[in-house]
């Protein structure tokens, strides 16, 4: 092997999600020759058209897009999250653990082969990191702040308004209008401004969720505003939530980008100048080379692809959030009705727990949501359960709670069979965290004329967030199996890891626009070093 | 898991595939014929055909089910072999490697069957893998010796009982193939038994068979085993080969196996026999019923029958364990059913089994027309005095439910234990 073997392009982009397509924009610009590839395959189902209740009431293709004409809602009836019952998004997370090798103890493994990635099913939950948050970092904070820009303005941020939360989120300036808020949430909303000062003294601060959601249809594409018709949980069919597909439809047409669906990556390998993937395509087996190769294949599959390129085998921590769910019931709202509204977090929250310890959460309006989803963890009969759940939900209100990601305690290791090994598991403080939350919340909600319903608070197995990050993480001085600042793996030369992988540390916060801002920084880098050799 | 599974168009084979596909195994089918279904993949494999072969190296287990049961001479070394290489096969890719052996499997045993597998045995724990032995198969397709049971139950004028009877310990076929895929995952012991723990005779066992396949009422006729050993005798061992009564009378030399402590291990409860033996034809009938009482215990209402069709189709697509035996009185009264919904008493199988069935119920109604009505309250009217009444409502109910449930408590415990309803 030489380094005078003939490259096909001069980046490869191994994954489509919003890492992959953000750290494509500013190589694209540069007008260099880019291939993204992602294991994708097979067509989706569309989500359902048109306002929730209605689409209900007058069951409009609802079993197929409720169970699934295959009953994938049945047949993923043990499964942790209500979206991977979704036969709407079954195409999204099918096939990625066994095709990426991963064998996971106590730990619940997730990702996706398929185009857009997770960003199709993602609660599109934003943030941007404080300087604080930073430090670990091995960069200046400002270095981040003009990619955190470019990513918010382009993917649309909605929720600027100036609350509590505005320094929390640090997004404002980049944000358009709200999505109107239900009246539960409201009336929450209205009573904390009245009980803030004792609140804010207790350690806990709401404001609305920052979100990205157009409010406003986005004139370059063809994305419309959000309209609260409530089928969120199922795919907007509206396109008004963010997914990296959209930005993978810019990207189509451009100079210099191409895409190949379908190729799944088994191996990459660094060869002197270039360095090769090696995969599986529709069309057989390939090799594909290029002068350098960024990983956004989501964190387990691009540390796997990392750790077998370096021959590293030994054991590797990552960070998972803990996280929990509750329930809140407003008994003054009893009796009310449906009402259409918007099927993601609405209001957020954040609470602060002992020295140094932030949680964050977000709060759900129930409507979109299938009541059996509620029923499998009520303790009554299911008929009389669902009886319950019929004529309480209107008034109840769902939330969930993030605690940072150095409380779990994960390992990762790549064995003998190149199959990446994980086990899972928190740090033995969490289990007090949880309880002084659950404890805090219920002290605070009531002020807010909500009740934390008894029992319904629930923890969480690791892994259940979907928070991966932070296996590789970017180091000032790093070891094998870090990466420099720039996302570079040690150990071998050419290949980046862009996605939560090589994230520094994993606050409670929605870590996706900082993944996504991470790889347009690299990128970035990465294009004005390569053109700068080219001339 | 990746699974390869010689004997795959067997009758053990077939339900194997089926269960472990359902499970989220893939499936490496080693057979003479090809298997065609959706996720199996197909390797050409023959017992007689002793030749080294290869295995993908991503194969997690081996079970070796295939067998030679016709009665010709001079296959005894090709089928050990044929095992031999199948062990070496396993080991070259670190493969687990289970064999399913006989309840026959002996030293000394009366058959060559029998010897071949216990020296098949004796090969695979030398490898560090399992042997399975299970007691008389029975259930499902007709297949194997239960078919030839079935056969001459129902073709025989009159059958043949034994003097002094022999015992069986029957195993249901789809009970055995979730212990062959228990056992890769827990490792009990070496050499595990699985068939119930208490043998009944072998004329119970055919009466079983009569009742559950045919619409015949046999007629018995005592036959002493003493005068099958002197036939034996007097015909040679070639001949008596050659007319199966060397096989018929190794049914008299089984010895008694003790699988409590084996299931105990695999965390298996297998199913009664008045429940396995009836043919699964009729299960489409059943499972309608079953449909019906869960989809009205959980709508308040009769559903619909497109509803029901959806239900019944879901757990003959997702289930191995066919319809449920629910009391006769819950399928009159589909209200009842609350009584069994979530209840700790009964065995752990079954409520298992009816959690599934009963959350499946309530995410298929709540996908229909009726169930949009009912579960988002659509006849809500906006009234806090209604909620507030259907909410205490709801909670009422519970509490008598869960009274009348402490009454009815022994009664109750019955239900799916010493396999009354399962």
């Amino acid at each position: 092997m030489t380094g005078t073997q003939p490259v096909d392009f001069d980046v490869i982009i191994v994954g489509s999600g919003p890492a992959g397509v953000s750290a494509a924009f500013p190589l694209v610009d540069a007008g260099l020759r880019v291939l993204m590839v992602d294991g994708g395959h097979g067509a989706r189902l569309v989500p359902p058209t048109g306002q929730y209740l209605n689409v209900r009431n007058q069951d409009i293709g609802n079993y197929d897009w409720m169970i699934g004409q295959n009953f994938h809602a049945l047949s993923q009836a043990d499964a942790v999250s209500p979206k991977l019952r979704v036969p709407t998004h079954a195409a999204v997370f099918e096939g990625f653990v066994s095709a990426n090798r991963i064998v996971a103890d106590n730990f619940v493994a997730v990702g996706s082969l398929a185009p857009g990635g997770l960003s199709n099913a993602w609660g599109c939950g934003v943030a941007r990191m404080t300087d604080k948050e930073l430090a670990s970092f091995p960069l200046k904070p400002s270095e981040m702040y003009t990619s955190y820009a470019a990513v918010a303005k382009r993917i649309g941020v909605s929720g600027g308004y100036c609350d509590d939360l505005s320094d929390f989120f640090g997004l404002d300036e980049w944000s358009h209008g709200t999505v109107p808020i239900d009246n539960l949430q409201n009336s929450m909303l209205m009573r904390y401004t009245r009980s803030r000062s004792a609140l804010m003294q207790s350690g806990f601060q709401l404001g609305r969720a920052r979100v990205a959601v157009l409010t406003t249809p986005q004139t370059q594409t063809d994305r419309q505003a959000c309209n609260l018709c409530g089928t969120c949980l199922w795919g907007c069919e509206r396109r008004a939530l963010y997914s990296a597909t959209d930005d993978l439809q810019r990207l189509h047409g451009r100079q210099g980008f191409f895409y190949r669906p379908g190729f799944l990556v088994e191996q990459v390998e660094s060869q002197g100048n270039s360095v090769a993937i090696s995969g599986v395509g529709t069309d057989g087996a390939g090799v594909l080379r290029a002068r350098r190769v960024l990983l956004a294949a989501g964190t387990l599959a691009s540390t796997r692809l990392a750790l077998q390129a370096i021959n590293h085998r030994k054991l590797v921590a990552m960070q998972s959030c803990p996280t929990a769910a509750f329930m809140l019931w407003l008994p003054r709202h009893l009796g009310r009705r449906h009402e259409p509204a918007f099927g993601l977090g609405q209001l957020s929250f954040t609470l602060d727990l002992g020295a140094d310890i932030q949680a964050f959460g977000s709060l759900f309006n129930t409507t979109g949501i299938p009541v059996s989803e509620f029923a499998r963890h009520v303790p009554l009969g299911k008929r009389y359960g669902v009886d319950l759940l019929a004529s309480l939900l209107t008034s109840c209100v769902v939330g969930n709670l993030f605690l940072p990601g150095s409380l779990s305690n994960v390992s990762l290791q790549l064995d003998e069979d190149d199959q990446l090994l994980i086990w899972g598991g928190y740090s033995a403080e969490v289990e007090m965290l949880m309880k002084e939350a659950r404890h805090k919340l219920r002290n605070s909600f009531i002020k807010l004329g909500a009740l934390l319903m008894p029992i319904s608070f629930k923890v969480g197995r690791p892994g259940t967030d979907i928070h991966y990050a932070a296996s590789l993480p970017m180091s000032a001085k790093p070891v094998l199996g870090q990466t420099d600042q720039f996302g570079e793996l040690m150990g071998t030369a050419g290949i980046h890891v862009v996605d939560g992988a090589s994230l520094s540390y994993l606050p409670a916060k929605s870590h996706t626009l900082t993944i996504m801002a991470n790889a347009e920084r690299i990128a970035t880098h990465v294009a004005t070093n390569m053109v700068l050799i080219d001339n | 898991m990746r699974i390869a599974i010689t004997g795959a168009t067997g009758y053990i084979g077939q339900r194997l595939i089926h269960a472990a596909r359902l499970a989220g195994h893939e499936v490496l089918a080693l057979s003479r014929r090809p298997v065609i279904e959706a996720g199996v993949a197909w390797q050409f494999f023959e017992l007689a055909n002793a030749t080294p072969l290869a295995l993908p190296s991503d194969i997690d287990a081996v079970l070796h089910l295939a067998a030679e049961t016709r009665n010709a001479a001079g296959l005894d070394l090709t089928e050990q072999k044929a095992a031999q290489l199948l062990i070496d096969a396993a080991a070259s890719v670190r493969a687990a490697f289970v064999f399913m052996s006989s309840q026959t499997a002996c030293a000394d045993a009366p058959t060559a069957y029998g010897r071949i597998k216990w020296k098949i045995e004796r090969a695979t724990i030398e490898a560090g893998g399992l042997v399975i032995r299970p007691g008389q198969v029975y259930g499902g397709p007709e297949h194997g010796l239960f078919g030839v049971l079935c056969t001459v139950v129902r073709n025989l004028p009159v059958l043949p009982a034994f003097v002094p009877a022999p015992a069986v310990q029957p195993v249901h076929v789809d009970d055995l193939v979730v212990a062959l895929l228990a056992c890769l995952a827990r490792e009990p012991s070496s050499i595990i038994s699985v068939a119930a723990p208490e043998g009944i005779s072998l004329t119970a066992f055919l009466r079983a068979i009569a009742r559950g396949r045919t619409s015949r009422c046999p007629v018995f006729i005592p036959v002493p085993v003493l005068l099958l050993r002197v036939t034996a005798r007097l015909l040679g061992s070639g001949l008596s080969r050659k007319l199966g009564l060397e096989r018929l009378l190794s049914l008299f030399a089984l010895q008694h196996m003790n699988t409590a402590g084996d299931l105990q291990h695999l965390a298996l409860m297998l199913r009664p026999l008045s429940s396995g033996m009836p043919r699964s034809g009729r299960g489409r009938r059943e499972l309608i019923r079953e449909g019906r009482v869960l989809l009205t215990y959980v709508l308040r209402t009769k559903p619909a029958g497109a509803l029901v069709q959806r239900y019944a189709r879901a757990v003959e697509t997702l289930r191995i364990n066919q319809p449920l035996q629910l009391p006769e009185l819950v399928l009159k009264a589909p209200a009842l059913l609350a009584l069994l919904d979530g209840s700790r008493n009964i065995d752990t199988n079954f409520r298992c089994e009816l959690d599934w069935r009963i959350n499946a119920a309530v995410m298929l109604a709540e996908a229909s027309p009726q169930g949009a009505s009912r579960f988002l309250d659509i006849d809500n009217t906006g009234s806090c005095f209604r909620g507030t009444v259907l909410i205490v409502r709801a909670c009422m109910m519970e509490l008598s439910r869960r009274f009348i449930r402490f009454l009815l408590w022994p009664v109750l415990s019955r239900v799916g234990r010493k396999g009354v309803y399962w």
